[in-house]
Protein backbone atom coordinates (compact mmCIF):
# COMPACT_ATOMS: atom_id res chain seq x y z
CA UNK A 1 0.00 0.00 0.00
CA UNK A 2 1.44 3.44 -0.86
CA UNK A 3 2.38 5.76 1.97
CA UNK A 4 2.88 9.51 2.20
CA UNK A 5 4.65 11.43 4.91
CA UNK A 6 2.52 14.49 5.78
CA UNK A 7 3.34 17.32 8.17
CA UNK A 8 0.09 17.29 10.10
CA UNK A 9 -0.96 13.67 10.03
CA UNK A 10 2.38 11.86 10.01
CA UNK A 11 2.75 8.85 7.74
CA UNK A 12 -0.45 8.13 5.87
CA UNK A 13 -1.08 4.72 4.39
CA UNK A 14 -3.78 4.75 1.75
CA UNK A 15 -5.50 2.66 -0.88
CA UNK A 16 -4.62 4.08 -4.33
CA UNK A 17 -8.30 4.10 -5.31
CA UNK A 18 -9.32 6.57 -2.60
CA UNK A 19 -7.15 9.38 -3.98
CA UNK A 20 -8.98 12.43 -5.39
CA UNK A 21 -7.58 13.42 -8.77
CA UNK A 22 -7.77 17.07 -9.79
CA UNK A 23 -6.40 16.97 -13.36
CA UNK A 24 -6.11 20.77 -13.57
CA UNK A 25 -4.98 21.31 -9.98
CA UNK A 26 -6.54 24.26 -8.16
CA UNK A 27 -6.14 27.96 -9.04
CA UNK A 28 -2.84 28.95 -7.43
CA UNK A 29 -1.88 25.28 -7.04
CA UNK A 30 -1.90 24.02 -10.59
CA UNK A 31 0.67 21.32 -9.87
CA UNK A 32 -1.28 19.82 -6.97
CA UNK A 33 -3.36 17.16 -8.63
CA UNK A 34 -3.68 14.40 -6.05
CA UNK A 35 -5.28 14.78 -2.64
CA UNK A 36 -6.28 12.52 0.17
CA UNK A 37 -9.45 13.31 2.15
CA UNK A 38 -8.93 12.86 5.89
CA UNK A 39 -11.46 13.14 8.70
CA UNK A 40 -10.42 13.57 12.30
CA UNK A 41 -12.74 12.63 15.19
CA UNK A 42 -11.94 15.92 16.98
CA UNK A 43 -13.06 18.13 14.13
CA UNK A 44 -15.96 16.49 12.29
CA UNK A 45 -17.53 17.41 9.87
CA UNK A 46 -14.30 19.04 8.68
CA UNK A 47 -12.59 17.25 5.81
CA UNK A 48 -8.85 17.81 5.48
CA UNK A 49 -7.53 17.66 1.95
CA UNK A 50 -3.93 16.60 2.14
CA UNK A 51 -1.78 17.14 -0.95
CA UNK A 52 0.09 14.03 -2.03
CA UNK A 53 2.85 16.22 -3.45
CA UNK A 54 3.68 18.69 -0.67
CA UNK A 55 3.74 17.31 2.89
CA UNK A 56 2.91 20.72 4.38
CA UNK A 57 -0.04 21.52 2.11
CA UNK A 58 -3.36 20.57 3.65
CA UNK A 59 -6.61 22.45 3.11
CA UNK A 60 -9.34 22.64 5.71
CA UNK A 61 -12.69 22.09 3.99
CA UNK A 62 -16.32 21.65 4.94
CA UNK A 63 -19.16 20.00 3.05
CA UNK A 64 -21.10 22.96 1.59
CA UNK A 65 -24.32 21.70 3.15
CA UNK A 66 -22.70 21.91 6.58
CA UNK A 67 -21.97 25.59 5.91
CA UNK A 68 -25.33 26.37 4.34
CA UNK A 69 -28.08 23.75 4.54
CA UNK A 70 -29.93 25.04 1.47
CA UNK A 71 -26.83 25.44 -0.72
CA UNK A 72 -27.62 25.20 -4.43
CA UNK A 73 -24.80 23.98 -6.63
CA UNK A 74 -24.82 25.50 -10.12
CA UNK A 75 -21.78 24.36 -12.03
CA UNK A 76 -21.08 25.13 -15.66
CA UNK A 77 -21.80 22.76 -18.53
CA UNK A 78 -18.05 22.56 -19.16
CA UNK A 79 -17.36 21.49 -15.59
CA UNK A 80 -20.14 18.88 -15.73
CA UNK A 81 -18.57 17.48 -18.88
CA UNK A 82 -15.09 17.57 -17.39
CA UNK A 83 -16.33 15.57 -14.41
CA UNK A 84 -18.08 13.04 -16.71
CA UNK A 85 -21.44 13.66 -15.02
CA UNK A 86 -24.96 13.54 -16.48
CA UNK A 87 -25.04 16.54 -18.81
CA UNK A 88 -28.79 17.02 -18.52
CA UNK A 89 -28.93 18.14 -14.93
CA UNK A 90 -26.99 19.58 -12.02
CA UNK A 91 -25.29 16.85 -9.98
CA UNK A 92 -26.87 15.96 -6.64
CA UNK A 93 -24.64 16.93 -3.74
CA UNK A 94 -23.89 13.93 -1.56
CA UNK A 95 -24.95 11.25 -4.03
CA UNK A 96 -23.38 12.22 -7.38
CA UNK A 97 -20.68 14.50 -6.06
CA UNK A 98 -18.88 15.50 -2.94
CA UNK A 99 -18.96 19.28 -2.65
CA UNK A 100 -16.46 20.89 -0.31
CA UNK A 101 -15.85 24.56 0.51
CA UNK A 102 -12.27 25.55 1.29
CA UNK A 103 -12.04 27.27 4.66
CA UNK A 104 -9.72 30.19 5.26
CA UNK A 105 -8.64 30.77 8.85
CA UNK A 106 -6.77 33.95 9.72
CA UNK A 107 -5.81 35.18 13.19
CA UNK A 108 -8.23 37.72 14.61
CA UNK A 109 -10.83 37.34 11.89
CA UNK A 110 -13.80 35.03 11.54
CA UNK A 111 -13.04 31.98 9.43
CA UNK A 112 -14.58 32.09 5.96
CA UNK A 113 -15.74 29.49 3.48
CA UNK A 114 -15.40 29.86 -0.28
CA UNK A 115 -18.95 29.06 -1.37
CA UNK A 116 -18.40 30.74 -4.74
CA UNK A 117 -15.89 28.13 -5.87
CA UNK A 118 -16.45 24.78 -4.15
CA UNK A 119 -14.39 21.69 -4.84
CA UNK A 120 -16.61 19.21 -6.65
CA UNK A 121 -15.59 15.56 -6.82
CA UNK A 122 -17.41 12.89 -8.83
CA UNK A 123 -18.02 10.17 -6.24
CA UNK A 124 -17.89 7.42 -8.85
CA UNK A 125 -14.58 8.38 -10.44
CA UNK A 126 -13.01 10.49 -7.68
CA UNK A 127 -12.11 13.05 -10.30
CA UNK A 128 -12.53 16.62 -9.13
CA UNK A 129 -12.17 20.28 -9.92
CA UNK A 130 -12.72 23.63 -8.30
CA UNK A 131 -15.99 24.81 -9.83
CA UNK A 132 -15.96 28.60 -10.10
CA UNK A 133 -19.64 29.36 -10.46
CA UNK A 134 -20.96 32.15 -12.65
CA UNK A 135 -23.77 34.52 -11.70
CA UNK A 136 -23.59 33.04 -8.24
CA UNK A 137 -25.29 34.48 -5.17
CA UNK A 138 -22.53 32.99 -3.00
CA UNK A 139 -19.45 34.71 -1.63
CA UNK A 140 -15.83 33.63 -1.86
CA UNK A 141 -15.59 34.75 1.78
CA UNK A 142 -18.74 33.46 3.46
CA UNK A 143 -18.22 34.02 7.21
CA UNK A 144 -18.57 31.00 9.47
CA UNK A 145 -20.20 31.66 12.81
CA UNK A 146 -17.83 32.93 15.47
CA UNK A 147 -16.46 30.35 17.88
CA UNK A 148 -18.71 29.49 20.79
CA UNK A 149 -17.77 31.48 23.90
CA UNK A 150 -16.04 29.35 26.53
CA UNK A 151 -18.33 30.50 29.34
CA UNK A 152 -21.97 31.47 29.11
CA UNK A 153 -22.74 35.10 29.81
CA UNK A 154 -25.63 35.89 32.07
CA UNK B 1 -11.74 55.29 -12.74
CA UNK B 2 -12.33 55.83 -16.43
CA UNK B 3 -15.80 55.04 -17.77
CA UNK B 4 -16.29 54.58 -21.51
CA UNK B 5 -19.44 53.68 -23.45
CA UNK B 6 -18.97 51.24 -26.33
CA UNK B 7 -21.24 49.52 -28.86
CA UNK B 8 -20.82 46.01 -30.20
CA UNK B 9 -17.98 46.05 -32.69
CA UNK B 10 -16.16 48.88 -30.95
CA UNK B 11 -13.07 48.44 -28.87
CA UNK B 12 -10.84 49.95 -26.22
CA UNK B 13 -7.06 49.96 -26.33
CA UNK B 14 -4.96 49.80 -23.17
CA UNK B 15 -1.30 50.74 -23.58
CA UNK B 16 0.43 49.69 -26.78
CA UNK B 17 -0.41 46.00 -26.77
CA UNK B 18 -3.83 45.33 -25.29
CA UNK B 19 -7.12 45.65 -27.16
CA UNK B 20 -10.54 44.76 -25.80
CA UNK B 21 -13.24 44.41 -28.44
CA UNK B 22 -16.93 44.24 -27.52
CA UNK B 23 -18.24 41.57 -29.88
CA UNK B 24 -21.72 40.87 -28.57
CA UNK B 25 -24.11 42.54 -26.13
CA UNK B 26 -26.78 40.28 -24.68
CA UNK B 27 -29.53 41.07 -22.17
CA UNK B 28 -27.40 40.10 -19.17
CA UNK B 29 -23.84 39.78 -20.41
CA UNK B 30 -21.37 41.03 -22.96
CA UNK B 31 -18.88 39.04 -24.97
CA UNK B 32 -15.37 40.47 -25.10
CA UNK B 33 -12.53 39.60 -27.39
CA UNK B 34 -9.16 40.44 -25.83
CA UNK B 35 -5.87 40.68 -27.68
CA UNK B 36 -2.82 40.95 -25.45
CA UNK B 37 0.77 39.71 -25.32
CA UNK B 38 1.14 36.13 -24.14
CA UNK B 39 2.81 37.20 -20.88
CA UNK B 40 -0.17 39.31 -19.76
CA UNK B 41 -2.35 37.13 -17.54
CA UNK B 42 -6.06 37.47 -18.30
CA UNK B 43 -8.66 35.79 -16.16
CA UNK B 44 -12.19 36.25 -14.93
CA UNK B 45 -12.19 38.02 -11.58
CA UNK B 46 -13.80 35.03 -9.86
CA UNK B 47 -10.74 32.99 -10.82
CA UNK B 48 -8.43 35.61 -9.34
CA UNK B 49 -10.46 35.74 -6.11
CA UNK B 50 -10.45 31.96 -5.90
CA UNK B 51 -6.71 31.84 -6.44
CA UNK B 52 -6.19 34.41 -3.67
CA UNK B 53 -8.54 32.54 -1.33
CA UNK B 54 -6.76 29.24 -2.03
CA UNK B 55 -3.38 30.80 -1.29
CA UNK B 56 -4.72 32.37 1.92
CA UNK B 57 -6.31 29.08 2.99
CA UNK B 58 -3.07 27.18 2.42
CA UNK B 59 -1.25 29.31 4.99
CA UNK B 60 1.31 27.05 6.59
CA UNK B 61 0.79 26.00 10.17
CA UNK B 62 3.22 24.20 12.46
CA UNK B 63 2.73 20.43 12.70
CA UNK B 64 -0.20 19.51 14.88
CA UNK B 65 -1.80 22.99 14.90
CA UNK B 66 -4.00 22.28 11.92
CA UNK B 67 -6.39 19.91 13.66
CA UNK B 68 -6.46 22.21 16.70
CA UNK B 69 -7.44 25.20 14.54
CA UNK B 70 -10.03 23.14 12.66
CA UNK B 71 -11.63 21.72 15.78
CA UNK B 72 -12.25 25.25 17.08
CA UNK B 73 -14.38 26.16 14.08
CA UNK B 74 -18.04 26.37 14.90
CA UNK B 75 -20.13 24.55 12.37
Amino acid sequence: MPTFSSRHFGTLEYQPDVVFEFPAGLPGFEQERRFLAIEHPASRPIVFLQSLVRPELCFITLPVLAVQADYQLAISAEDIKELELDENRQPAVGTDVLCLAIISVAEGKPATANLLAPLVVNLKTRRGLQAIQEDSPYSHQHPLLAAKPEAACS
Amino acid sequence: MLVIRRRAGESVVIGDDVEILVTEIGPTRVKLCISAPREVPIMRKEVKLTREENVAAARELPAGRLVEVASKLRV
